[in-house]
């Protein structure tokens, strides 16, 4: 039981920070959705096993919730907001291969530097915290090397998703009520974000964010 | 007793700063000048309590500040220092009354020189770090505010308010981080646990708070070459500012670097006192240089400050090499003379700036190339600002010859020593004493000679009047205290000596025999200045006498054909620009005159000029080639540094993850 556990705990995380890096690999708006879409139901996996292992009615809404919002909803609206606008990531300011390497030195950084948080929180649970921090940095990547608007509501998901793993595994759980918050703030925070693309684009034309330095005193 | 003192001094000084604020404008420059005064008047009383009985005025509580509450211990050697602020405070609150101009008389002026006075009485009596830093940026903040008062009409004032600020607030970075670097490793932050830890902290933590305690408090004291502030905000501020900044608050920078050195750290090493002797010889010769060369009269009294705190700092330098070098009963003698030069430089430079106020009141310039002849015109203001010249000059009977007498006998006794520091640096000392006084006694020449003698040069001092009596009497009495301490100065060298036995802890018998004379245990040098100002009048009297007689009796002889005197104008006198020209050649290396001489020619004829102007002008060379510089390098990585962040969103993000990353590597 207990291994059976900790496989499914360690192949949805893994899945998490998996799908974090093929954000850096794809290029078409479609198939980086279906990755976000991949990575929201991985998270939700996770929280469903932690649930169902601690036996916590809470922390199995809690992944309901996330399963609904970050698999399913914030997807499709930044689907319905992107549109039909031209929809490939052409020029990242960083190439693939080089942000595919870049990221492997953030997971090494994840890892040397989550070691004691790992530690310190111990078993199955604990091992696993150095990938929430490393799906973090690698959003983190992914919202400086991208230039697309959608890329940039992307890199900050993965942020949010790579700090809502390590609550998660730390914790065993954050109280739903909380869960259900932050989940409603990222909600919100993509809406705002892609109204404020769409108004950008219907201002500028085609959108570059590094167009906005003309904006610079 | 002196504890309640201590509490009103601080409610009357902080009461001044309210009326100041809220009295209608009729009444304010007078009850703000009462007030101030009586606040003075009580810190007086109490320093001249504990200084009679040796019991400090303590005040504590632990509210009002953070980290530690307000603690308060006003000691001898602190009582010393307000006794001297506030007898100078006093005096430029009467002048104030009849001091107008410079928008001094506006709300937030009213409202900061009494805080700025409160302030200056109350740095002496700080007992821990807290509130020795809290008092002392008040004091740092609120004099800046005093010299800014003119800044709408002057744009040169800002410039000034600019070097001020930039330069203060530095010298209380290095106190700060001095300051908290002690209180760290004494692990108290109150000053006497601090006295009595400091022993046996390592060697580095006490060498590093020393030097960083020069740099602050050296910076306050005018010390070169952290001077640059000093020759341009003592000038712009108005009168009465400027004469509490030269003669009040330059001697807590002094106070600052004895009570850290000689009190909080009880001594230290030769170099530490080697390196304030070495600043204090440069201050002394560039100040007394450029005070010789300067033609601007409040800037000549500003340099001259930085002159004799040299002087002040030589004294406290060769005190701690003496102590260090295990002579305890010459170092205690040399701090008395360098504290005695504190107290009478105050009284001095106190009346020569107010006379310099009134002066320029009176005829609305500094520049000594248009004055002349006042002596005539304003018979009071010009004998007392004769009476500060002569102090300052150390001519006796006046209170400056006293301290340089004492420090020179310091110094001069110290010569036949084994210790070779000693047998190097004393010699040097002397001779710097020696030029800087020479120097000074020029300086103040031209600047009586020129600005009150002779006829005048411009209209404004031919036009000039007297001012009003207020002015009189604030300059005339630190004018008599220059007289009356000069003949007894055994007034105030048992306070001067237990001031320095407090802050030392020295235990010795008394260095300088009392009775009509003083000098030195053990040494042969002795001075008696009551008996010298009689025989100074005798001879006098008798020189003068003579002459009457011989006069009377002999046929009076004049030159035959005068000199072409007939036709002497106003231009054909020395100015003070040319007075001090031979020496600005002297010293053409160091001081570096620009001229700018620029002639036109009658159109007819070259052969024939029509006017010609000439303009020579005096750098400060520490300001030219070491400010300028560094400025200009702080502008080019400001430069820089705005290239950095360009607007771009990505390189925001992108120092984001890198801060991310660099933590996650340094905590993990």
């Amino acid at each position: 039981m207990t291994s059976t556990y900790a496989t499914a705990l360690t192949l949805a995380a893994g899945a998490v920070l998996i799908c974090a890096v093929v954000v850096l690999w794809v290029r078409s708006v479609r198939s980086v959705l279906a990755v976000v879409a991949t990575q929201g139901v991985a998270l939700g996996c996770v929280a469903m096993t932690l649930g169902l292992h601690v036996g916590d009615a809470g922390l199995v809404a809690t992944a309901g919730v996330e399963l609904a919002v970050k698999g399913i909803a914030i997807p499709m609206l930044i689907g319905r907001a992107a549109g039909d606008a031209p929809d490939r990531e052409r020029r990242p300011l960083v190439n693939v291969p080089a942000s595919l390497v870049a990221s492997a030195a953030l997971i090494v950084v994840a890892f040397a530097a989550a070691r004691g948080v790992a530690t310190f929180v111990g078993a199955t649970g604990g091992g696993l915290v150095p990938v929430g921090v490393a799906t973090l940095l690698v959003g983190f990547l992914v919202l400086v090397s991208r230039r697309r608007p959608v890329f940039q509501v992307v890199g900050l998901l993965l942020v949010d998703n790579g700090v809502a793993l390590v609550a998660f595994l730390c914790t065993a759980g954050v109280p739903f009520l909380i869960e259900l918050g932050v989940s409603l703030d990222a909600l919100l925070g993509v809406v705002v974000l892609m109204v404020l693309a769409q108004r950008l684009r219907s201002e500028f034309g085609d959108l570059d964010l590094d167009e906005l330095r003309e904006l610079h005193d | 007793m002196t504890a309640d003192l201590l509490v009103a001094t601080t409610l009357i000084g902080l009461a001044a700063a309210a009326a100041g604020a809220a009295a209608p404008e009729r009444l304010r420059t007078p009850l703000v000048s009462a007030l101030t005064a009586a606040a003075c008047g009580c810190g007086l009383a109490m320093a001249l309590g504990v200084l009679s009985s040796g019991r400090a005025a303590v005040v504590h509580t632990g509210r009002l500040l953070p980290l530690g509450g307000l603690s308060l211990a006003l000691d001898r050697f602190g009582a010393l220092f307000v006794a001297v602020s506030a007898v100078v405070a006093v005096c430029a609150m009467v002048f104030r009354l009849g001091y107008d101009g410079h928008g001094l008389s506006s709300r937030t002026a009213s409202c900061v020189l009494p805080l700025f006075v409160t302030a200056l009485l109350l740095v002496p009596a700080a007992a821990n770090v807290t509130t020795f830093l809290f008092v002392w940026e008040l004091m740092a903040v609120s004099s800046l505010l005093l010299v800014l008062v003119d800044h709408r009409r002057r744009p040169e004032v800002a410039v000034a308010g600019q070097w001020y600020a930039v330069m203060t607030q530095l010298g209380a970075a290095a106190l700060l981080a001095g300051l908290v670097l002690l209180a760290t490793h004494a692990g108290s932050q109150s000053f006497a646990a601090i006295t009595a830890r400091s022993a046996g902290l390592p060697a580095w933590v006490r060498s590093l708070a020393f030097v960083l305690a020069v740099v602050g408090f050296g910076s306050k004291a005018g010390m070169v070459p952290l001077h640059v502030w000093l020759p341009r905000a003592h000038p712009e501020a108005p009168g009465p500012v400027s004469a509490l900044m030269s003669a009040a608050m330059v001697n807590l920078g002094i106070y600052g670097i004895v009570r850290v050195g000689d009190g909080l750290l009880g001594g230290g090493p030769a170099w530490w006192w080697l390196l304030v002797m070495g600043l204090g010889a440069l201050s002394a010769l560039f100040g007394s240089l450029h005070a010789a060369t300067s033609t601007d009269l409040k800037r000549l009294l500003a340099y001259s400050t930085t002159d004799n705190m040299g002087l002040v700092l030589l004294g406290v330098g060769v005190s701690g090499l003496f102590a260090s070098t295990g002579h305890p009963s010459l170092a205690l003698v040399a701090l008395v003379a360098a504290l005695l030069h504190v107290v009478f430089h105050a009284v001095f430079k106190g009346s020569l700036f107010l006379s310099a106020g009134a002066i320029q009141q009176a005829t609305g310039t500094r520049d000594l190339d248009r004055l002349g002849g006042l002596l005539q015109r304003l018979p009071v203001t010009g004998s007392l600002f004769l009476v500060g010249a002569g102090a300052i000059a150390a001519l006796p009977p006046l209170c400056g010859f006293v301290s340089e007498w004492l420090l020179l006998q310091a110094l001069l006794h110290g010569l036949p020593s084994s210790d070779p520091w000693l047998a190097i640096v004393l010699p040097v000392g002397v001779g710097v004493l020696a030029l800087t006084g020479g120097l000074t006694a020029l300086t103040f020449v031209k600047a009586a000679g020129i600005g009150l003698l002779g006829q005048p040069r411009g209209a404004p001092a031919a036009e000039a009047s007297e001012v009003r009596p207020s002015m009189w009497v604030g300059g005339g009495v630190l004018a008599t205290l220059c007289l009356v301490l000069g003949v007894a100065p055994l007034l105030v060298l048992p306070s001067v000596l237990e001031a320095a036995r407090t802050v030392t802890g020295s235990q010795l018998p008394d260095p300088l025999v009392r009775g009509w004379q003083f000098g030195l245990l053990g040494a042969r040098g002795a001075l008696a200045p009551g008996l010298l100002a009689i025989g100074l009048l005798v001879a006098v009297v008798l020189v003068a006498g003579t002459r009457w007689a011989l006069q009377r009796a002999a046929v009076r002889r004049t030159e035959a054909w005068g000199c072409g005197r007939e036709l002497q104008t106003a231009r054909m006198q020395y100015t003070a620009t040319s007075f001090g020209e031979p020496l600005t050649r002297v010293f053409e290396d160091v001081l570096t005159p620009a001229h700018d001489l620029d002639v036109s020619h009658v159109a007819e004829s070259r052969y024939y000029v029509e006017a010609a102007t000439f303009h020579t002008s005096l750098d400060d060379a520490f300001e030219r080639h070491g400010y300028r510089h560094a400025a200009s390098g702080l502008a080019w990585w400001g430069g820089v540094a705005r290239r950095v962040p360009n607007g771009s969103v990505h390189r925001y993000l992108a120092f984001g993850l890198v801060a991310l990353v660099v933590v996650l590597v340094v905590l993990g």
